[in-house]
């Protein structure tokens, strides 16, 4: 598969918006056409909103670790997209005929890995993406546990982490 | 008859059923019918006031009920719902 293309002022908003968030954990969307990204959208993290955790495909040891937190500090080691927001970034991709291509999501105090909460909510979303007739998308981390963000993209599907390889330019 | 798809956070409020079929004429009939069925499920879905969460959506044959008429969005017999919870991760 080709590599996919992210402008460099696109990485950049995404790593300002991970900054700007941080120490909580921020969220978003990458959507383009023919493997080349044109457009960001950020999502609001409502994973502190009463409720947010069960909806969520979160396994239970995650669960009762969020329910251990309050809600400023839930956000720090989990995010949930606002469907609102969703909504509307998917109606702006159609209005403009782009495709989703990426799901981005900063890790503030760990590696750009997919975690295991992460491995198993996106396996379950596999099943969900062609009903809301959308691609199937690869997963961005960006890391802030050192001064230079870390970043790497990944494709996972059915429980299975490879490398979704990316051009900055 | 309507098929609602239910996601895999909400089967254990369905007997573990990823499809149910109910009969409902908008999607608030079709909640309060689910919760009928299925108590506990409305709670998920929907805040106090009946307006649909935000960390969930639900689509009437693809189309994204918040650019129908959200929760006043009428089905016909033949639609199909699906449940949709928020991307997430940690
Ligand atoms: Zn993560």
């Amino acid at each position: 598969m080709k590599d996919l293309v992210i402008p460099q002022a696109i990485l950049n908003d995404m790593i300002a918006h991970a900054r700007e968030l941080a120490p909580h954990e921020c969220c978003g969307l990458l959507a383009g056409n023919n493997g080349v990204v044109s457009r960001m959208y950020r999502i609001a993290n409502i994973v502190a909103i009463e409720g947010a955790q069960n909806l969520s495909s979160f396994d239970s040891a995650k669960i009762a670790h969020l329910e251990r937190l309050s809600p400023a500090e839930r956000a720090e080691i989990a995010f949930v997209m606002d469907m609102q927001d969703f909504s509307t970034a998917k109606k702006d991709m159609r209005n403009h005929g782009l495709d989703l291509q990426i799901v981005y999501h900063s890790h503030p105090h760990d590696p750009a890995r997919p975690s295991i909460t992460d491995i198993k909510i996106a396996t379950d979303y596999e099943e969900i993406w062609p009903k809301i007739n959308l691609p199937i998308p690869s997963y961005l981390l960006i890391s802030l546990m050192h001064t230079t963000p870390d970043i790497k993209n990944y494709w996972i599907k059915s429980g299975q982490v490879s490398n979704a390889s990316f051009i900055v330019r | 008859m309507i098929k609602v798809r239910i996601p895999t956070p909400l089967r254990s409020l369905t007997k573990n059923q990823g499809e149910v079929d109910v009969t409902a004429d908008s999607i608030t009939d079709l909640v309060n019918t689910l919760e009928a069925s299925y108590p506990g499920i409305k709670a998920r879905l929907c805040d106090g006031s009946g307006e649909l969460r935000r960390f969930v959506n639900i689509y009437v044959n693809e189309e994204d009920i918040r650019f129908l008429k959200g929760k006043d969005t009428t089905l016909k017999s033949g639609d199909e719902v699906s449940i949709v919870p928020a991307i997430a991760g940690g």
